[in-house]
């Protein structure tokens, strides 16, 4: 059969893919913490029909070769750990990590997981939870009369008690962790990620010290999906899914040509 | 048998084997830093005994297309783009030197500072290996520093390998893997301080979709041509046998 259909199926294939990325960044453009993806292409490899050089009669060599192209796939998608930007609400167990760094949550299973997402809460034992009740690791409990909570950017988290005439109180602190290669890690869903051996073992450390980002409270931060940017992805996936159609309909005429005519 | 019927057919073929050719181009209207590849068709005599009267034609690749993509702003500080001619220097699986415009770079669990297709990107001494938990920026020569941050003197980490094939006087050429090796050069290509990058873009394939669409039509209505050459030719040979059909 004709090679340039399924040449031109996989170029389909991959803009399918390409697309179905582009609508879950899209999807989640107001996700706190949420981190686009990107459909990584890269070509399929050569066949050669002639090499360059090869003897063609007694004295005659061909100059070029032909090598056809079998296409193109998706090898991967990558997350883009690039900062969202930073919006600054009134909830004192809001936190958003500015710069590199995730919070680490311990899940029901017991497995850790990390998150950018810092949209916290309380839950009914005291403990600071995400909002799927995933507490924080290690984890931190807010006795319950605490009048005022302040966390540093460091992480510490302090306390005012009623009747302890204000005195701050120190009870744990929220500890941040790095990978290596952040788009290694693996998203589970929820806007949680679990270590993979592709994001490296995670690197512990304390907010706005070596490396790590400040962990600002009051803030959160916001998606960093460039709604713009995916919109113009869109037509150019679009597009060009469209002109892989085509050629997949003029290799379909070719054949259907040949099966009239003869 | 009338041996145009296979002159006919082998242009049909050709003209097939063409349209794979631009198929695979459209194919990889979106991938990062791809090249088109052209394609042509050549008259190719049959040598033998007889004189040389037949003429197949021959599709092949005659080069591939060099000219610079459009740069896409991604913000992404490990993105890199070759301003201008000039390739980056990777590793292949099988350890040699090879080249490639596609800079969508990223790092690995080990350190290692790889392509977006995986392949090892080559700095002063072999694959670049970069030094855990730290930002980096690249500079417009290749160099990697470490964003120390709070107005530090930026580290210098290493240098990705960019490499110059026309100051070298080399054309360029698309191996089987997709990747790009000087054409009659012993060796790899020596580092060159004139080619500069430029951060946080990617260079987009270069295929122009006009021209490759184009190019398919008219070899689809060729193919066609050559078709109906081989019916004509059917045509031919069923009125000579009827002629000579006797009673």
């Amino acid at each position: 059969m004709h090679p340039a259909l399924w040449t031109g199926k996989t170029g389909l294939q991959a803009m399918d893919v390409k697309m179905s990325t582009i609508s879950n960044n899209l999807a989640n453009v107001n996700t706190v913490g949420f981190k686009r993806n990107r459909a990584v292409f890269e070509d399929l490899l050569y066949q050669a029909q002639k090499m360059p050089g090869a003897q063609n009669g007694d004295d005659t060599q061909l100059p070029t070769g032909l090598q056809l192209g079998t296409g193109v796939r998706v090898t991967a998608t990558q997350r883009q750990f690039t900062d969202g930007g930073l919006e600054v609400t009134s909830q004192p167990l809001d936190m958003a990590v500015n710069g590199r760094g995730f919070f680490r949550l311990l899940m029901p299973d017991g497995e850790i997981s990390y998150t950018r997402n810092g949209q916290f809460h309380l839950d009914s034992e005291g403990r600071i939870v995400n909002s799927n009740g995933f507490p924080l690791e290690p984890e931190i409990v807010v006795p319950d009369n605490t009048n005022s909570i302040t966390i540093g950017r460091d992480g510490t988290v302090t306390v005012t008690e009623a009747g302890q005439n204000n005195d701050a109180q120190e009870i744990g602190q929220v500890e941040l962790v790095d990978f290596i290669n952040p788009a290694g890690l693996l998203a589970m869903g929820n806007n949680v990620y679990a270590e993979t051996a592709g994001s490296g073992a995670p690197l512990d450390g304390v907010g706005g010290e070596g490396g790590f980002g400040a962990v600002e409270q009051s803030m959160l931060e916001l998606s960093n999906v460039s709604a713009v940017e995916e919109l113009v992805d869109m037509i150019t996936t679009q597009r060009a899914y469209e002109m892989n159609t085509k050629v997949v309909s003029a290799a379909d005429e070719m054949l259907r040509n040949l099966n009239q005519t003869l | 048998m009338d041996k145009a019927l296979f002159i006919a057919m082998t242009g049909a073929k050709h003209n097939m084997m063409a349209q794979t050719a631009r198929s695979n181009n459209l194919a990889n209207v979106n991938t990062t830093g791809f090249r088109a590849d052209f394609e042509q068709a050549r008259a190719m005599p049959v040598f033998g005994e007889h004189h040389p009267s037949r003429v197949y034609a021959l599709t092949e690749r005659p080069a591939t297309d060099i000219q610079s993509g459009s740069f896409d702003h991604t913000g992404n500080p490990l993105d890199i783009a070759v301003q201008g001619e000039g390739w980056i220097a990777v590793q292949t699986p099988n350890g040699e030197e090879a080249y490639t415009r596609r800079g969508d770079l990223n790092i690995d669990p080990t350190g290692m500072l790889r392509t977006g297709n995986g392949l090892p990107v080559i700095g002063n001494g072999g694959p670049i290996v970069l030094p855990q938990g730290q930002h980096f920026q690249i500079g417009r020569d290749g160099s990697i520093s470490v964003n120390a941050g709070g107005g530090a003197v930026a580290e210098l980490v290493d240098q990705v390998k960019l490499v110059s094939a026309q100051a070298m006087g080399v054309t360029m050429e698309k191996g089987l893997d997709g990747l790009m090796r000087p054409r009659d050069f012993e060796g790899d290509l020596p580092a060159d301080p004139i080619v500069t990058v430029e951060s946080g873009v990617t260079e987009t394939s270069n295929v122009n979709a006009v021209n490759e669409l184009t190019t398919l039509l008219a070899l689809s209505r060729q193919y066609e041509m050559n078709v109906k050459m081989m019916k004509t030719i059917d045509e031919n040979g069923a009125s000579a046998g009827s002629i000579l059909r006797m009673s």
